[in-house]
């Protein structure tokens, strides 16, 4: 799996929130000391940095993948793809530039490389498209690569183009038909899995798109890793709230063991 | 940077503590989880993630959900069990810091039993008798609601050792005074209160219960004006030392449950979001003596002003 890199708490300062499509919103960091991150990592992100005193409520901070790590002259900055869709996200939502948002992080275990010399697929739906932007760029440089995005309608679907710009081959779908394909996007994953044996699968998003890649490819016996999405509290191993049921009994942490495992780690029957 | 001229240290039944600042059992893991970002020299002590008998997996998913101004959790005490906590975990914490290590059990007698085995480790600074886990399905609470449970496992777990005793009292009772008597009658050395209150939320797009196991504890900073008022009532009922928990996540949150009679405070929930937590409030505590003319932190316990 990818290098550990010790995670860092700081208060991170908001250089950019602009909308990215639909609900989607485009957040860059500058985050102060941040040691980069491997691809597939996640911090939590609390708004409830913003003011001088402590906000309780909502009290969680929220994990959310990097999706991009960038080195820049002022330091480092990360930028981070998210649905505003609750009460902290509506937060994350309203952080303007020069304000305060406290990041901890890089956490969890992120993707393996891609082998070369294998066709790499990543599938993304909905928000999980956001795990996947530095495994596209990292892919890309080592082995045939094709990116398939997935979202309900075309305004929902985020970070098309800087899949573009990375010289990946990339397929679309959308349940209503909007962009790309119509119907579901391991519709795309099961045609290009016939069409490319030997294939690798990494795919992030709703966890039945996930289980249905994980059986995809299964059936034709391809590698396949899933990133997990399961509500946490603290991101580092102390809440044990993120628990995934394993295959082989017993659970696995999202944020200690994951977010990335081997498809077949995974009870799927139980996670559901 | 502890305040110049403050002694910070207090002693909480018989176990000697640097600053009166603990983390609490579940929140903290076995302590190495939260090293990258707080040097746990720097604490108190820590109180460990419960350990029973063998290890439990705990409880399936969803375990937790976030609720106004804090959250629940069903987690159902997944832990490695006291053989791999002494072999594995105890190890590899610095020396010098003080560990309490957190019992959960289904039966008495099995209580007695990682009691026992814990007791005969040196690292081990003193037991937490967890007699008020909400949220699995025997053991736990039951034995912290009925006086007369309670003082058969507080007398169960005195007979086995000699390590200052903590029992960890549940605020879903009557009367915590009373509780908190029984505990000191049976030989407790300290009280740790209040674990989580019993509750539940509802996702009505589901018309499901949040929570897999259906109910949870709640903790975070909604629990804390509870936590003060169990805090205040059964410092006054007993003679022995309390260890004030119940959102706790700054040095003006622990100061209120030292004026209130806490001998020292536990920081839980706080440490999900902000792993520094526990260190802010050594610093803000010792500050704060300074700043009040206070030479000793201890000095704080019980100093509330009432109206006359």
């Amino acid at each position: 799996m990818s290098d550990p890199r010790l995670p860092i708490r700081c208060d991170a300062e908001v250089a950019e929130n602009r909308a990215e499509s639909g609900p989607n919103r485009r957040l860059r960091l500058r985050v102060p000391g941040w040691p980069g991150s491997a691809p597939g990592q996640f911090v939590m992100l609390s708004p409830g940095a913003r003011a001088a005193v402590e906000r309780q409520d909502p009290l969680l901070p929220r994990p959310m993948a990097v999706y991009r790590s960038v080195a820049c002259d002022a330091g480092s900055e990360i930028e981070i793809l998210f649905k505003a869709s609750g009460r902290g996200t509506a937060l994350l939502a309203e952080a303007r530039p020069g304000e305060r948002v406290r990041v901890v992080g890089p956490l969890g275990r992120g993707f393996p490389d891609p082998p070369a010399g294998r066709a790499a697929l990543l599938v993304g739906g909905g928000t999980g498209i956001a795990s996947l932007h530095d495994l596209a760029a990292r892919a890309a440089g080592r082995t045939p690569t094709r990116v398939l995005l997935g979202a309900r309608t075309a305004s929902d679907l985020m970070g098309g183009a800087d899949f573009e710009a990375l010289g990946v081959e990339l397929r679309i779908a959308t349940e209503d038909g909007s962009r790309g394909a119509r119907g579901r996007v391991t519709e795309l994953l099961e045609e290009a899995l016939a069409g490319t044996p030997g294939a690798s699968v990494f795919a992030c998003g709703p966890t039945p798109m996930m289980q249905r890649a994980a059986a995809l490819a299964a059936a034709c016996g391809a590698p396949c890793f899933v990133s997990l999405e399961n509500p946490m509290a603290c991101g580092f191993g102390v809440c044990l709230g993120c628990a995934a049921p394993r295959a082989d009994g017993g659970f696995a942490l999202v944020c200690r063991d994951g977010p990335v495992f081997e498809a077949g780690e995974i009870d799927w029957g139980r996670l559901a | 940077m502890s305040a110049p001229g403050v002694d910070s240290s207090v002693d909480l039944g018989g176990i000697r503590l640097r600053n009166p600042v603990l983390t609490a059992s579940g929140t903290f893991g076995y302590g190495l989880e939260l090293a990258p970002f707080l040097d746990l020299r720097r604490l108190g002590g820590i109180v460990t993630k419960s350990v029973s008998l063998e290890p439990r997996s705990g409880n399936l998913p969803q375990r937790i959900a976030e609720t106004p101004a804090g959250m629940l959790n069903a987690i159902g005490l997944e832990n490695v069990g006291v053989e791999a906590f002494l072999k594995e975990k105890l190890p590899a914490l610095p020396e010098g810091l003080p560990v309490v290590a957190s019992v959960f059990e289904t039966e008495i007698e099995r209580y007695a039993r990682v009691c026992e085995r814990l007791s005969a480790d040196g690292r081990v600074a003193g037991l937490e008798i967890n007699a008020s886990c909400p949220h699995v399905k025997a053991g736990g609470i039951e034995f912290g609601q009925r006086p007369e449970s309670l003082a058969e496992l507080v007398r169960a777990t005195r007979r086995v050792s000699r390590l200052p005793l903590l029992v960890k009292l549940s605020p879903n009772v009557t009367s915590i005074a009373e509780m908190a008597r029984v505990c000191e009658g049976e030989g407790a050395d300290a009280l740790s209160l209040i674990n989580t209150l019993q509750a539940l939320d509802v996702d009505v797009e589901t018309r499901r219960p949040r929570l897999r196991n259906v109910l949870g504890g709640l903790s975070g900073p909604a629990i804390r004006p509870v936590a003060l008022r169990c805090v205040f009532q059964a410092a006054r009922a007993v003679a022995i030392p309390i260890c004030g928990i119940g959102g706790i996540g700054s040095a003006e949150d622990a100061i209120k449950f030292l004026l209130c009679g806490a001998s020292a405070v536990q920081v839980g929930t706080a440490s999900y979001l902000n792993p520094m937590a526990a260190g802010e409030v050594v610093d803000g505590i010792a500050a704060y003596a300074a700043r009040h003319g206070f030479a000793r932190v201890r000095d704080l316990v019980g100093a509330l002003e009432l109206p006359g």
